[in-house]
């Protein structure tokens, strides 16, 4: 067996994210000649030495609009990710590690969450606010998908209490504060670190869904508000092609690369996953393991 | 546990999961600042309606809403109402009724989904199974370009096919569930119409469904390929066949869960596919909704959807109860 | 009783090699150059620790080898009809079940969930007979599980349905349905408790009786599970045989250094053997990708000499009576171990 080793299609995954991140972050301050929001041609002007990816249907220019859209998208996966995770192991971690009424009482509400697609919640909570700036679509992004975290980490930090070097620290006088940050966190950090990337992808991918209904970030550009007007003003179907093909790419291609990266990770974590791994001699899961999807209250089953 | 106990727990469990969704539908929307009616009227006066009709429309708006009553009565009139399957009357096309605006987008979203979602689940599982079971450049030939059409966003594929297929090559229709000028009757002109333009969003819809399960299947299969009883089923001297078969069973079990809970999502599912093709579905009713402020059709619809998709999970759950003997002996406690 | 070993004996197995493909390309041997033979009616326990390669050994015998195994080489016979099973040749599927049959470890596992035990026997039947009416099939395993005193509800039951214990005496029964002429069990007994080990032994001894079986080898780490149910006993070591014998002659009398430290080792509540100490086998088995020259015990042997580092050690004995292969006892013939442990 080899040492904990990267697999190609981690360099390439990570390279695609790193790229876009750099456009995103970077881009914006090298190149200056035009600011968001500046009227620099007409209707849907063809691509040229003045505007690199042309003018969408306002005159704005698309590669400057493209980089601060990045910038956008990018911001509002992150900060939804990184929330939603926190939100996520919080709750897993607290309800796992405590179990008894705590664990029913924390699943219970986790698994009612889950039950009602985000979709509905999103658009209701969206319409409530009114105006939404980048931020506060953010947080309503990590509000509704945190779920998936804490039901999944629930389960490793219930597996990972009955270890005994939890006893141990317990015995040492440890409160329950500093075992869980300490003792239980992070020996589920490469799982956790999976499930960020994770929701990082889906707050991107669910941002541009929000955009395109009409959803998005009030009175700032991100890739699906550049799709939004894309389609809301034909340039489709007039073959304006450089209004909409460099975003719908942009995010094609870090959603393709999230995920690659995620299913590395797990490669790199769980070799079982591996073709031709050998065969274990341990028992296999009592039932088949369950599309994740599938809101089951986890007190129903005893 | 027995049978009778599991399903009375689910049903009551998801009655409370339907509940919280209602709320939700009910009170968000009047947490919006200044409360919708102000909006439609604030917009009205752009409109160059006079100041004492205003006043008067403001007035008639806010008691056929009941907003002048308390929250608890309005909660129980518009439980009432939905008992009723009243879902109020529109906004922006007055006096077209939610119900009424729902019922005339809901057949182009089934007509369209369903047939995807069980073509794509179909072809995404022999797709799957073959690639676990040939290996090679095949399997990763097919996993890799299953799980690239799996990963990209569904609207990005629907955009760019619309783009290659309507507008560099122009063979079919771009936009619409019918000709301009056309009108929905059961002829065969309409129909052969109606199919013309059928086939971008479905072939959109198919492509990323196909990719979502055949990645699923072939991890289900490459897990059982590897199992114990497939080697004591070889050791006996069963039949390549025969193994196959086991082992599709096994993994079948899940993926037809999956196919029970993506039809659950048959009427959000694909909202904006609708938007990228002016398809004359739910998403594209939720889309034009959004954007003139309609909030009971907005309502309406997320209500709709929660509901379909809370339905089809107690369905699945159900099912699963009866059918499969695993479940059943563990809930029996056998294990 | 096997000193009156026949001229033909019903299992003959020569020279056989298998190895694990690793991914970066490299073999390692599991199982190098074993020879063996079994007389008809009898019990043949292959012994050693986890990672001796016993139960790769069983994966060839029983012709379920497959990626990463693969088999290098070696030569089978079984009553009369030769295999040869080199060069990656594909063994013929239909020896599977009905010449050579299966016996694997942890019955929870190896029956498929959402699989009848009766559905299953139809397909072991239609397998190897063909086009066989189902009925007819099935009383074939209702009359088996009659004759071994087996309830005849498990036709009709999912693996799940059944208990530990019983859900190994069905998978047996299944596995010598055919009436297999060679049974390979795969360590059969070590996820069961002391009562239902001895059920199985039992009905694996019925088995032999009746003639249902022609022979059996039983892989095991367990020793004194050995010492009741094998006539003859192979002890292995790093991938080879290092002594094969009599069960009776083996345990009193072991011929090889790492028998007696593996008889050592273990815990018998006879007589005659209370008075030893229980010991450890000093230092870890070794590591089949590199293993160590000459005799591949000698790190670990408190006997070995400079000889043992250098040259593989003979065989002592023939393949069929038994033998050992070391090259102290090659100077040492009739001095007994025991003692120089």
């Amino acid at each position: 067996m080899s040492a904990a080793r990267f697999s190609a299609r981690f360099y390439v995954a990570a390279g695609i994210v790193a790229a876009v991140l750099l456009f995103g972050l970077v881009a914006p301050l090298v190149f200056r000649t035009h600011q968001v929001g500046d009227v620099v041609g007409g209707l849907y002007d063809h691509p040229s030495a003045h505007a690199w990816l042309g003018t969408d249907n306002l005159g704005h220019d698309v590669f400057t609009n493209l980089m601060y859209g990045t910038r956008t998208s990018l911001l509002i996966g992150l900060v939804a990710g990184a929330i939603a995770t926190l939100l996520g192991v919080a709750v897993g971690t607290l309800a796992g590690y405590r179990g008894g009424a705590v664990e029913e009482g924390l699943m219970g509400f986790t698994n009612v969450i889950l039950a009602i697609p985000s979709i509905v919640v999103l658009v209701l909570i969206s319409i409530a606010l009114g105006t939404r700036s980048t931020l506060t679509l953010a947080v309503v992004l990590a509000v509704t998908s945190w779920p998936w975290t804490a039901r999944a980490v629930r389960a490793q930090a219930s597996s990972v209490r009955t270890r005994e070097h939890l006893d141990v620290a317990r015995l040492s006088g440890a409160g329950t504060f500093s075992l869980i940050c300490y003792d239980v966190v992070p020996y589920m950090l490469s799982y956790i670190c999976m499930a960020f990337v994770l929701q990082v992808s889906g707050a991107v991918l669910n941002e541009a869904a929000l955009s395109m209904l009409g959803l998005g970030p009030s009175g700032g550009v991100s890739l699906g508000i550049m799709l939004h007007w894309a389609l809301a003003w034909e340039s489709v179907r007039t073959g304006a092609w450089w209004a909409f093909v460099p975003p719908t790419l942009l995010l094609t291609l870090l959603a393709f690369a999230l995920l690659m990266l995620q299913s590395s990770l797990d490669e790199l974590f769980n070799p079982r996953l591996r073709r031709h791994a050998r065969r274990r001699r341990t028992a296999r899961p009592a039932a088949l393991p369950l599309p994740v999807e599938r809101p089951v209250p986890e007190g129903a089953a005893e | 546990m027995s049978l009778p106990r599991y399903l009375g727990r689910k049903a009551a469990w998801y009655l409370g999961a339907l509940l919280v969704a209602i709320l939700l539908n009910f009170l968000l929307p009047r947490l919006i600042p200044g409360n919708p009616v102000d909006t439609i009227v604030s917009s009205l006066s752009r409109g160059g309606v006079e100041g004492s009709q205003l006043h008067a429309i403001h007035a008639h708006y806010v008691h056929e809403f009941g907003l002048d009553k308390p929250l608890w009565q309005q909660f129980v009139v518009y439980l009432g109402h939905l008992a009723h399957g009243d879902l109020g009357v529109s906004f922006a096309q007055s006096p077209a009724t939610v119900q009424g605006l729902i019922g005339q987008a809901l057949p182009w979203s089934i007509a369209l989904q369903l047939p995807a979602i069980l073509l794509g689940w179909l072809v995404g599982n022999v797709l799957g199974a073959l690639a676990a079971y040939r290996g090679g450049w095949f399997d990763r030939g097919a996993f890799l370009g299953s799980l690239f059409t799996s990963s990209m966003p569904y609207y990005c594929v629907a955009i760019l096919l619309l783009y290659l297929l309507a507008v560099v090559i122009p063979v079919l229709p771009p936009s619409g569930g019918y000709s301009f000028g056309n009108s929905p009757e059961l002829s065969a002109a309409f129909v052969s119409d109606a199919l013309t333009h059928y086939w971008l969003p479905f072939l959109s819809l198919v492509i990323v469904f196909v990719g979502g399960q055949a990645v699923g299947m072939r991890s289900m299969a490459v897990y059982e390929l590897g199992s114990d009883y497939v080697n004591y089923d070889r050791g006996l001297g069963l039949r390549d066949r025969t193994i196959i078969r086991y082992i599709f069973r096994n993994a079948m079990l899940p993926q037809v869960t999956g196919l029970a809970l993506s039809i659950g999502t048959l009427v959000g599912g694909a909202l904006i596919t609708e938007i990228v093709f002016s398809y004359p579905g739910v998403g594209t009713l939720l889309f034009t909704a959004i954007s003139q402020n309609d909030y009971p059709v907005v309502t309406g619809l997320t209500l709709l959807i929660a509901v379909a998709v809370l339905v089809a999970n107690f369905c699945v759950e159900i099912a699963y109860g009866i059918i499969d003997p695993r479940i059943r002996a563990s809930s029996r406690g056998e294990r | 009783m096997s000193d009156t070993a026949p001229a033909a004996p019903l299992v003959r197995a020569r020279g056989l090699r298998a190895a694990y493909r690793s991914q970066r390309g490299s073999d390692v041997v599991a199982v190098d150059d074993v020879s063996l033979e079994l007389s008809g009616g009898q019990v043949l326990g292959i012994a050693g620790e986890s990672g001796s390669g016993k139960s790769t050994l069983a994966a060839v015998l029983s012709l379920t080898a497959r990626p990463p195994l693969s088999v290098l080489g070696g030569e089978l016979t079984i009553d009369g009809e030769q295999l040869d099973l080199s060069g990656g040749r594909r063994p013929p599927r239909t020896w599977r079940g009905s010449v050579v049959s299966l016996l694997p470890q942890g019955a929870m596992n190896s029956l498929s969930a959402t699989t009848r035990v009766g559905d299953l026997a139809v397909d072991v039947v239609r397998a190897h007979r063909g086009r066989v009416r189902r009925a007819d099939a099935l009383d074939l395993l209702t009359d088996r599980l009659d004759a071994l005193d087996l309830p005849r509800r498990v036709v009709d039951s999912y693996p799940h349905q059944l208990s530990g214990g019983m859900r190994q005496r069905v998978v047996t029964v299944l596995s010598t349905l055919l009436d297999p002429k060679l049974l390979i069990a795969d360590e059969p007994t070590s996820a069961l408790d002391v009562s239902t080990q001895r059920a199985l032994t039992e009905l694996l001894r019925e088995l032999l009786h009746r003639g249902l079986v022609g022979g059996i080898v039983f892989v095991t780490h367990d020793l004194p599970v050995l010492r009741a149910v094998a006539d003859r006993i192979a002890i292995m070591y790093a991938g080879q045989l290092v002594e094969v014998g009599d069960t009776a002659g083996l345990i009193d009398d072991p011929r090889h250094p790492y028998t007696a430290a593996l008889l050592a080792s273990v815990l018998v509540p006879e007589p005659q053997i209370r008075t030893r100490r229980v010991g450890g086998i000093a230092g870890a088995p070794p590591d089949l990708a590199a293993p160590p020259t000459g005799c591949r015990f000698h790190p670990r042997c408190s006997l070995a000499t400079d000889v043992c580092a250098e040259q593989s050690p003979p065989l002592l004995g023939t393949i069929g009576a038994g033998y050992s292969t070391c090259w102290w006892r090659a100077e040492h013939p009739d001095e007994p171990l025991e003692a120089r442990l």
